[in-house]
């Protein structure tokens, strides 16, 4: 589905992805952790195709098309959807508002009918019970005043609803108590299906126990360093990052 | 006097020679035309050596002659049609309406004035929902000056200051019509008073002189609309005096919506006795050169106004917004928020000015000026201007001036809307906390068509000035116009 290939990116003339390679079949969900600055909100970002994040070398695949060569609404409208590790707020914008219109663009661009204000309406509280976000949210400004976890479970509606075929979680753990973490992980675990994909970046294997991942990775100074099953999210929880500024990654796959 | 002065004395003049102005009989109304032709005499025209009009070329003023049109109702007739009055209706909205062509009445397409001036006490018994307009009277000026002019004999021109700008006076001089309202203590009408001024014919010099009187405990919303029938230029040099009985509530709605090529002077003047409360909302989505004029003073304790405003403008559009907030009486409160979207090379002014006078103890006043720089070319000049003589105040104001938030940008378009798309959201959202605040529904719902018609318009250009930018569909950041807010705003902070 995804095939990320040496890939380079750089912000204002500082390299911070130094070659990653990645590859993310259909179904799969592979978990990325590091350190702080390490690129992993970076990578997500190009892969979103935030302005500022200069692309010098490499590939990004989505099923088979270049995808660094989409404006964003275009990866959107086919299906790749970042929830932001920091949501924006946009006040004098309603949730409501912003949601149906996101919706409606995607549809048009599968050539399917927009949806009406009723259907709109009744899909969308539908989808707010799923991620257990009370009704009032959707009538207020998008995230404006929201807690920093009322803003991340904001991020899991708009994904219920717009059905991403590829997610890249960018930290929707931090921040939330256990509760809204159960029930972030539920409203992500209903999206999984063998014809998506998942990329989620958490610095806590506690996340990896609702969402278990099929792969999980190191990402280090721009890189992946070190992959494997969710075991090795335990083992990082035990130890640390510090091995990676020593040695030499032991070993780099996808 | 400089030649475009003497022509626009000229105009006045020939009215006054032709008997055109009303009210004749009156002898306290000739002396105060009389004392505003030698105040224009004395001033003239401002210029943009003068320093509230430093940013403020009236040269469109004074390149092309405007004159008064002659008062020929089958001219009027001929330009503007019942359906250019039909298209002029706010949907839903039922109000009292007078309906001004190029300043003159036009009472074919008004309601009938008689029947809204004769309902006041006779009605009053009458259960409030019928809405006959219980105590008020709603008429034009003229009509009033010839055969009433006692009713207004003390409020007409107390309200305006006398030693404003010479377009003041030169209305005051030459003013032929208007409206009037006047509502008795307690008088609440259901439905606003819509007051509309066309500009229809070509090169038209119109002074409307407007004059709301509320008293005691009434309340009343107006909507002074000011539109064009037809693209050509025109000029109107209106003012609108308001007087604010104790407790008394005026909702006033000045919305300047007329064509690109036609110009406004605008003047709103409010007195707000004891407990009286003025909110005022000015929308300018039209017009090549504006200017307003917005004065509030708060003169008896426990008054308070807000002054809303929202100016959008693009092309060649010149907007300058000069207001001033007098606290001379203690306890009182003052909000006003100007927020202002300029694209393409449009240029806009704003000048907030807060006067605390000496004993206005627990004043409390704020003031907010945000605007949208949508593309380069565009500018905006805006100065906050506090003179506080009183120790026991808070005062607070702040300017900012911005281009559209690059992440909220990301965050739509990551969202799957497209960028034209997404800017217009975020401009509309912006623009649209000003119309939020007017309560009137069928108002704000005309206007928030209008400003998506604006925007959508404005869109075009946009695009294709974003296109020649970016090549790539990668970065567009419309923004960069000329800011001069900055360092002004700061300098002036301290100007107390
Ligand atoms: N706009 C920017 N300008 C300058 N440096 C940037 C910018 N964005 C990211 N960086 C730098 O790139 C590096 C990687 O940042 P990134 O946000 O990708 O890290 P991260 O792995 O997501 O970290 P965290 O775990 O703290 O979220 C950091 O050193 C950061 O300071
Ligand atoms: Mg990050």
């Amino acid at each position: 589905m995804l095939e990320i290939k040496n890939l380079n990116a750089s912000v204002e003339d500082k390299a911070i992805l130094n070659g990653i390679d990645l590859a993310i079949q259909a179904g799969e969900v592979h978990a990325i952790m590091g350190p702080n600055g390490s690129g992993k909100s970076t990578l997500a970002n190009v892969l979103a195709g935030r302005d500022g994040y200069e692309v010098t070398g490499g590939s990004v695949a989505y099923n088979g098309r270049d995808l660094l060569d989409m404006a964003p609404e275009i990866r959107a409208r086919e299906g790749v959807f970042l929830a932001f590790q920091y949501p924006v707020e946009i006040p004098g914008v309603t949730n409501l508002y912003l949601l149906k219109a996101s919706i409606n663009a995607i549809r048009k661009h599968r050539g399917e009918a927009e949806l009406n204000a009723v259907a709109f309406l009744k899909l969308i509280k539908e989808k707010a019970a799923l991620v257990k976000m009370s009704e009032e949210f959707l009538y207020r400004s998008v995230n404006e005043g929201f807690s920093g976890g009322e803003k991340k479970r904001n991020e899991i509606l708009q994904m219920a609803l717009l059905e991403p075929a590829f997610s890249v979680l960018d930290e929707t753990d931090s921040g939330l108590d256990i509760d809204a973490l159960r029930s972030v992980a539920e409203g992500v675990n209903q999206l999984r299906a063998a014809d998506r994909a998942m990329l989620v970046v958490t610095h806590y294997q506690r996340l990896l126990e609702y969402i278990v991942p099929d792969f999980v990775h190191v990402m280090h100074a721009g890189k992946i360093v070190r992959s494997g099953d969710r075991s090795l999210a335990l083992e990082l929880e035990r130890e640390g990052y510090g091995w990676a500024d020593e040695n030499e990654p032991p070993e780099t796959a996808s | 006097m400089n030649a475009a002065a003497a022509h626009y004395l000229e105009q006045c003049r020939a009215l006054e020679a032709a008997g055109a102005l009303p009210g004749r009989d009156a002898g306290w109304l000739q002396a105060q035309r009389d004392a505003a032709l030698q105040r224009f005499e004395t001033v003239g025209l401002p210029s943009q050596r003068d320093e509230d009009w430093k940013y403020t070329s009236i040269r469109p003023l004074t390149v092309k002659p405007f004159r008064n049109t002659v008062a020929n109702g089958d001219a009027r007739a001929a330009q503007v049609t019942p359906a250019h009055i039909e298209a002029a209706r706010i949907d839903g909205l039922q109000s009292h309406r007078l309906v001004f062509i190029d300043g003159l009445f036009a009472e074919e397409f008004s309601d009938a004035v008689d029947a809204i001036a004769t309902v006041d006490s006779a009605d009053s018994a009458k259960p409030s929902d019928s809405d006959g307009g219980a105590g008020i009277t709603v008429a034009p000026l003229a009509g009033l000056l010839d055969k009433t002019p006692e009713r207004i004999e003390h409020t007409l021109g107390t309200v305006a200051p006398r030693c404003s700008h010479g377009f003041t006076a030169l209305n005051h001089a030459g003013a032929r019509d208007g409206a009037v309202v006047l509502l008795e203590p307690g008088a609440r009408p259901h439905r606003p008073v819509e007051l509309l001024f066309i500009n229809a014919a070509v090169d038209a010099f119109a002074q409307p002189r407007n004059l709301v009187v509320a008293g005691a405990n009434s309340a009343v919303h107006l909507i002074e609309r000011h539109i064009s029938v037809g693209a050509h230029a025109a000029f109107t040099n209106s003012v609108t005096e308001i007087a604010l009985g104790d407790g008394a509530q005026v909702d006033y709605h000045l919305i300047q919506a007329s064509s690109a090529a036609a110009h406004h002077v605008c003047g709103v003047w409010a007195r707000l006795a004891r407990a009286s409360r003025f909110s005022c909302r000015t929308v300018t989505v039209g017009g090549r050169l504006v200017r307003n004029d917005l004065g509030a003073e708060l003169a008896g304790e426990n008054a308070h106004c807000d002054l809303f405003g929202l100016y959008a403008a693009g092309g060649a559009q010149h907007v300058d917004n000069h207001t001033t907030v007098t606290h001379a009486a203690a306890h009182c409160g003052s909000c006003e928020i100007y927020k202002g979207v300029l694209d393409q090379r449009a240029r806009a002014v704003f000048h907030g000015r807060i006067v605390v006078a000496e004993g206005a103890q627990k004043t409390d006043a704020t003031q907010t000026n945000n605007n949208l720089l949508l593309s380069r070319g565009a500018e905006i000049d805006t100065k906050p201007q506090l003179e506080i003589y009183a120790d026991d105040v808070k005062c607070a104001h702040g300017a900012t001036v911005g281009q559209l938030d690059a992440d909220a940008l990301f965050y739509l378009r990551a969202r799957g809307l497209g960028e034209a798309q997404a800017r217009r959201m975020l401009t509309f959202a912006f623009a649209n906390d000003i119309l939020g605040r007017i309560e009137n529904e069928e108002l704000r719902a005309a206007l928030s068509d209008t400003l998506t018609a604006r925007l959508a318009g404005g869109d075009a250009v946009d695009g294709g000035i974003d296109a020649g930018i970016d090549g790539g569909g990668k970065n567009v950041d419309g923004g960069g116009g000329k800011i001069d807010a900055g360092a002004r705003a700061a300098s002036n902070r301290e100007s107390s």
